[in-house]
């Protein structure tokens, strides 16, 4: 059985204090929980302070570009299905650079856990502000303010199609524990939101602010209701923040509605060689 | 035998599959074929047009002469008949249009035939198609056992009512214009099995051969019916053909399969190629194993969508960020098309790196008879070679504690040992950052520079090992010697032999392995003190320039087209 050891690589380079510490353990441990093996699962991260995880976690890993690492883990996950894929993504690089691909990994429900660190600033540039980022926000990139208003991750998540939507914070290691292993226990699009301090660049959103503002879902919340979902959901434009698994159903994952990998992953399939049935289309 | 028949008409109204039809029916009678088609980018509306250029012998280029001309509206007459001679037979119904100019004109009577039968419009069709048979020499049956092949999933009643509008059509042509009747199109005694194949087609039937398991793309002229080809088979292939949701997404997609251990391919034009050109730099760092379909079109930006162009040869060559090896290919035609997919695809795998097939919109969506018997040898011959990338599961070393697996391994030939996710007992991570050798980011300056020279050494492998000098054509004693690659290698080869016809010897240097180029190699070929022309399908005479960049050779004469349309024998000539 792997420990947390197992699990661990180089050391981190995160600030002190970062919520990113409270994240990369919560996942070494969920990984240990579920009796995961470090040559047992993949996972794909993106570009930012979040990516970085990538030298300090081991397991089968694509450091992939800014913005891509879900569009990466589809292709993973179509390729070889039996492994479990995890995607480690950032709030700019996962809503902004990667939006598109945020929206329709929702939709097509890949069987793919992404824990979104959202700590509402471009952490690894110096602070700049983000999706997330709130109205009015003043960074070295918006200093009169930022125009737009802020995204909803998880109202997003729903509308869109993910069968598994959850938020987080990064300073509950136990109950983000929880919340992944639910994620790596559920079949198909996983969202976790993770409410991540950043310590450097964020002075607003702080362990302080969101320790006064986060709240566990009640035991009784029904997760396949949707309505209630969004409702949930909606909590943030009060500046309430639910933490726990607020929407969940079953619908079947992309590749389960594949047939060409219904017996065996596409990886392990015997070669297609049947030339003739190919080219009577051509005759 | 040697004649061009060309179908026109207004766009929606079935030419494509019409002209398709009548390649198909040529090459099941016998003979080689070559065919074009033009249309605009859209749905109805605008003017389409096919030709199909017929003979016994093989044919590389289409001719200027248009012997049978099938007018399905006036437009189409007005059109071309600056193509028609004499002798030129026009096929057209009286109610439509009529004209004075002196071709052989045969009356059809297209929109009675259709009113009487109570058909559609589309139906003209193929009252057109029993006609040129009938006027050509061909026996209709052909024609009606096309049609009951297409319709044979909807029963007898749908294919007997097809039917009669090519007997319709082929019986008034009998009847009305006995004298004009043609030997054409005979069917022949000795006959090899033939495919009509597409360049897109031979794509496609060669990534499937080369076992490529995953490919992604988003639709976009010329490239997209590889896409619909292979979707169209995966139930069959066991491929998994995925339309995703932009060019990003596709080749991330694709890296993403390859990562894990399938062979995957995208396919795009320059537009989407745009899209995925940091992704490409992704899989040269990362050493990620990717084929990229890249039919050109007209550009800058939208271009002319369903018009062709080698335009984008200069982009292709120097794609991505920072410094890492590629392999482009340009296959000359269908044949070159499906052996240099089926090397594509071990090329990426033992190079770990992205390989680009160069096409374009003549070579994709223009269709040649290929022997089938010489596809099945390729095909026989063919061995996948996955280089260093082991997909064995030593299921041995499931019970040892998993420890990092050295991916980036510095090794003589610049290629590291792979072992895909999943192999028990180890770990290791593929990354877009400068890496050490296993895998872990650095910005240290020895293991930077060990990583850039061992990627930039894959070049140094592949020029020793697989790369392959252009193929000459002609007379090695020719004072003209032409230079060109990819698609225009047909129209050269017929350029060649009209010129012959007048005395005129020529040489020909075809490149299809475009970069990189083994420099020295190809500088003695080329040093000679020869009248070289450039020919290229673009204004810039962008395969000059990587001469002129990779071994100083300057070529000052140039036939260069960049109107949309394929180079015609005729543009190389007149500048002889």
């Amino acid at each position: 059985m792997a420990s947390i050891q197992d699990f661990t690589g180089y050391k981190p380079t995160w600030c002190p204090g970062c919520g990113d510490w409270g994240i990369g353990m919560a996942i070494k441990k969920a990984l240990v929980d579920l009796n995961y093996s470090p040559d047992e699962i993949v996972v794909v991260f993106g570009i930012g302070c979040s990516g970085n995880m990538n030298d300090f976690l081991n397991a089968y890993s694509l450091h992939s570009l800014h913005g891509r690492a879900i569009a990466n883990a589809i292709g993973i996950k179509l390729a070889n299905h039996k492994l479990p894929v995890l995607a480690v993504v950032g709030d700019g690089d996962c809503y902004g650079e990667g939006g598109n691909h945020f929206l329709h990994g929702c939709r097509g429900n890949h069987d793919i856990k992404v824990i979104i660190h959202d700590n509402r600033v471009y952490g690894l540039t110096t602070g700049q502000s983000t999706p997330t980022s709130p109205k009015g926000y003043r960074s070295k990139s918006t200093p009169m303010g930022l125009i737009e208003i802020p995204i909803n991750p998880l109202a997003l998540a729903l509308i869109s199609g993910a069968t598994f939507v959850a938020q987080s914070f990064a300073g509950d290691i136990n109950h983000l524990t929880l919340t992944i292993k639910e994620a790596m226990n559920h079949k198909g699009f996983s969202v976790i939101n993770v409410l991540q301090p950043c310590v450097t660049f964020n002075k607003i959103n702080t362990y302080q602010y969101y320790l006064q503002r986060i709240y566990r879902l009640d035991k009784n919340h029904p997760k396949d209701n949707f309505q209630r979902a969004l409702e949930k959901s909606l909590e943030v434009n009060k500046e309430k923040f639910p933490l726990g698994v607020i929407y969940q159903i079953r619908r079947l994952c992309y590749h389960e509605q594949i047939n060409q990998i219904s017996s065996s992953t596409l990886v392990d399939k015997k070669r297609f060689f049947d030339y003739d049935v190919l080219s009577r289309d051509f005759f | 035998m040697h004649f061009t028949w060309k179908i026109g008409g207004e766009a929606g109204f079935g030419i494509m599959t019409t002209g398709l039809i009548f390649s198909k029916i040529s090459s099941r009678l016998g003979y080689q074929v070559l065919d074009y088609v033009e249309y605009p980018s859209l749905i109805r509306g605008g003017h389409n047009a096919y030709e199909v250029c017929v003979s016994d012998e093989e044919i590389t280029a289409l001719k200027k002469e248009i012997n049978v001309l099938v007018c399905l509206n006036e437009e189409t007459f007005y059109k071309h008949k600056d193509r028609l001679v004499k002798q030129s037979l026009v096929i057209y119904d009286k109610e439509d249009f009529d004209f004075d100019d002196d071709f052989k004109k045969i009356h059809v009577s297209l929109n009675k035939i259709v009113h009487d039968f109570k058909g559609q419009t589309v139906m003209k069709n193929t009252i057109a198609l029993g006609a040129s048979l009938a006027i050509l020499g061909a026996k209709i049956e052909v024609l009606l056992d096309l049609i009951k092949e297409q319709f044979h999933k909807k029963g007898d009643q749908i294919i007997k009512f097809n039917q009669q509008f090519a007997i319709a059509g082929y019986e008034e042509v009998i009847k009305n214009y006995s004298s004009f009747l043609k030997n054409f199109l005979v069917e022949k005694n000795e006959k090899k099995e033939q495919l009509v194949l597409s360049g897109n087609d031979s794509f496609s039937l060669g990534a499937v051969l080369a076992d490529c398991r995953f490919y992604s793309a988003y639709p976009m002229t010329p490239s997209s019916s590889v896409l619909h080809t292979l979707a169209s088979w995966q139930e069959k292939t066991g491929m998994i053909v995925r339309h995703a949701e932009d060019e990003i997404a596709v080749i991330n997609n694709a890296l993403g399969a390859s990562f894990a251990g399938v062979r995957a391919a995208v396919g795009t034009s320059g537009g989407g190629f745009s899209l995925m050109v940091e992704s490409l730099s992704f899989a040269g760092v990362a050493e990620i194993p990717i084929v990229i379909f890249l039919a050109q079109r007209p550009g800058p930006a939208t271009g002319m969508p369903t018009w062709t162009e080698q335009g984008d040869l200069l982009f292709a060559i120097f794609a991505g960020h920072g410094e890492f090896p590629k392999i482009v290919l340009a296959p000359g035609d269908q044949k070159e098309m499906f052996e240099l997919t089926l090397k594509a695809f071990n090329l990426a795998d033992i190079y770990q790196t992205p390989v680009i097939v160069v096409s374009d919109m003549y070579l994709s969506e223009g269709h040649k008879t290929v022997d089938k018997n010489w596809l099945k040898e390729v095909i026989d011959n063919y061995k996948i070679n996955r280089g260093k990338i082991n997909l064995i599961k030593n299921k041995a070393f499931k019970n040892k504690k998993p420890e990092i697996f050295l991916r980036y391994k510095i090794t003589e030939d610049g290629i590291s040992d792979k072992i895909i996710p999943g192999t028990p007992g180890y770990f290791y991570q593929e990354n877009s950052y400068e890496h050490l050798e296993d895998g872990h980011t650095t910005e240290e300056k020895q293991p930077r520079k060990a990583q850039v020279e061992k990627r930039l050494r894959k070049w140094q492998t592949y020029l020793k090992n697989d790369f392959q000098l252009p193929k000459f054509y002609g007379d090695y004693s020719a004072e003209i010697v032409f230079i060109s690659w990819g698609s225009n290698k047909g129209v050269v080869l017929s350029a060649q032999k009209k010129l012959n016809e007048k005395g005129i010897i020529t040489g020909f240097y075809h490149f299809n392995h475009i970069y990189p180029l083994e420099k020295e190699k190809v500088y003695k070929l080329l040093k000679k003190n020869k009248r070289y022309i450039l020919v290229e399908n673009n204004a810039l005479g962008q395969f000059g320039k990587i001469l002129s960049m990779e071994i100083g050779l300057e070529i000052k004469e140039k036939i260069l087209r960049y109107d949309g349309r394929p180079i015609t024998v005729e543009d190389i000539i007149e500048k002889i």
